[in-house]
């Protein structure tokens, strides 16, 4: 019990400072995605842009504020019940979840080298290497 | 058991050596204590003895991918009801036809039921295990075919399954293990989903045969009724390729953290002494945070049809017209055939039902841990159960 009030009070600070992040992808993506574009990417439903070139998520690692704040506002499901949505496609080869990096300037560094990869970072971390298309 | 280690490390290797080969290792995990708490009750493998086998596993899957859209899975499984001998439950190689179909070859899980594919990762889902009274079939995998089709049908997400092969082991039928054959096993697994209600239906068709030698009594039957010549009584009770079906139909609900899930089930296999069964669930859920809790009312009812009773004859008429009892050889009273068979087929009779509570807590960001309580009642004995179970189930 005491466990759920620490847990309450930390769901409300972490609303409070409402945190939010950018969705980014590479300066030569010249595609419109959208909200649901991006849920469906992220959730192996897509696996391409609008244009037809290939889409490769690029998700941060678990307890990341942006992971989390990403995971809340776009996918709209906790952790657990993300991690128990990947085991069910991984353990019956029906997907692979994307692929993890350790912190935003990472995401930033990959996607802007790569035209396929699409990553979020907490706002503001996006620098002219890369473009946002998103943010929530 | 060590041709497959070797197996599974030439596998490994052979794909670690090509450059271009990612492989990805994953893994799930269960550990379960259970015991029944009246003394002397059974259920679910359990007793009255604390036990931390049943109900555990450990598995590792390795896949690897080949070259452009072609990979290779292999699901090494240990349980613990199998003194953790790992197998292969899973291996298979998938083709990606297309970015949303994929045509898979190996040996796979047959998709019964909405939550066959991980029927072992219970991660997955809430329950310590699925209900039982409808995932009660005692094999899972398949060796064959499967085709899977994902697409969006306006705002639906549709999942379609096409399967095609064969099961080749010992199941659970007359005894505790009787050699089993489906051959030509064709089945169409299909889901709607619109984000948060899922429906689902299944159906599959079979040419089963079940060697019941281990039991004495339904083979000392079958070949007195051969001895009579009553083939048509020998065939509509003996499992010789005889077509048999299975279908289910189910829904899912996920609604701010309502759950909701229900699945009905029949199976049967026409002709043969094994009665037609239908089991079905609902189960009721509520999420708060990182903990779920659950209620879920099962049932299942095996009955073999009426008209299959009185099939054989008291007497036939010999040469000369004499009328000649269909008796059991050297009983006394005589046990006659048609008593014996009415018998045979009233013991494949069964049904219970059962309640189960269940709290999940998502303890951890890859482990969750769950106590589930379950009453059974068996109806036709008036024989019932109370079962606890409590462990933790992680993936990695």
């Amino acid at each position: 019990m005491k466990n759920f009030i620490i847990l309450t009070l930390i769901l409300f600070t972490s609303c409070s400072l409402s945190a939010a992040v950018d969705v980014i992808v590479h300066p030569s993506n010249a595609n419109a995605i959208d909200a649901g574009d991006i849920k469906k990417i992220f959730t192996g439903k897509a696996k391409s842009f609008a244009d037809g070139s290939k889409a490769l998520p690029i998700t941060q690692a678990d307890g990341n504020p942006a992971t989390d704040e990403f995971n809340q506002n776009v996918l709209n499901k906790s952790s657990s019940q993300l991690k128990a949505y990947w085991s069910k496609l991984v353990f019956t080869g029906k997907g692979t979840p994307p692929e993890e990096a350790a912190n935003d300037a990472e995401v930033v560094s990959l996607v802007s080298k790569n035209p396929n990869l699409i990553g979020f970072v907490s706002k503001g971390s996006a620098d002219g290497s890369v473009k946002v298309v998103q943010s929530f | 058991m060590k041709k497959r280690y070797l197996i599974a490390s030439l596998l490994l290797t052979g794909f670690a050596t090509s450059s271009y080969a990612d492989i990805r290792v994953n893994g799930f995990a269960s550990i379960y204590g259970g015991q029944t708490l009246g003394s002397d009750d059974a259920l679910y493998n359990y007793s009255d003895e604390l036990d931390w086998q049943n109900d555990s596993l450990f598995a590792v899957q390795v896949s690897a991918d080949v070259m452009d859209g072609l990979s290779a899975t292999a699901q090494l499984l240990a349980r613990g009801s199998d003194d953790f001998n790992a197998e292969f439950e899973w291996a298979y190689l998938t083709y990606e036809v297309s970015e949303n179909s994929q045509l898979s070859a190996g040996k796979m899980r047959i998709p019964f039921y909405r939550y066959s594919d991980f029927l072992d990762v219970g991660y997955a889902y809430r329950w310590v295990r699925p209900p039982q009274s409808v995932y009660n079939l005692s094999f899972s995998t398949y060796e064959g075919l499967s085709y899977l089709h994902n697409s969006t049908i306006g705002e639906l997400d549709s999942s379609l399954q096409l399967m095609v092969g064969a099961v080749d082991t010992d199941i659970t039928a007359i005894t505790d293990s009787d050699a089993a054959e489906l051959k030509d096993t064709i089945g169409i697994n299909w889901s709607l989903s619109n984000g948060w209600l899922t429906g689902r239906v299944a159906y599959f068709v079979s040419e089963a045969s079940i060697d019941v030698s281990g039991s004495s009594e339904l083979s000392g039957l079958l070949n007195g009724l051969q001895a009579y010549g009553l083939n048509q009584q020998y065939n509509n009770l003996a499992i010789e390729e005889d077509d048999a079906y299975f279908a289910a139909i189910g829904i899912g609900i996920d609604y701010n953290d309502i759950l909701f899930d229900a699945e009905y089930t029949q199976f049967e296999i026409d002709n043969s002494i094994l009665a037609k069964q239908t089991q079905y669930y609902v189960s009721l859920g509520y999420r708060m945070d990182l903990v779920t809790l659950s209620a879920t009312y099962e049932g299942n009812d095996d009955e073999n049809s009426n008209d299959q009773f009185n099939q054989v004859p008291r007497s036939i008429t010999g040469p000369g017209g004499v009328q000649i009892p269909v008796v059991a050889p050297g009983t006394n009273p005589p046990l006659y055939l048609q008593d014996a068979t009415n018998l045979a087929l009233a013991s494949q009779a069964a049904k219970s039902n059962a309640y189960s509570f269940t709290v999940r807590y998502d303890f951890h960001p890859s482990a969750a841990f769950k106590v589930e309580f379950t009453h059974f009642e068996d109806d036709l004995s008036n024989n019932d159960a109370d079962l606890v179970t409590f462990g933790v189930d992680l993936v990695f």
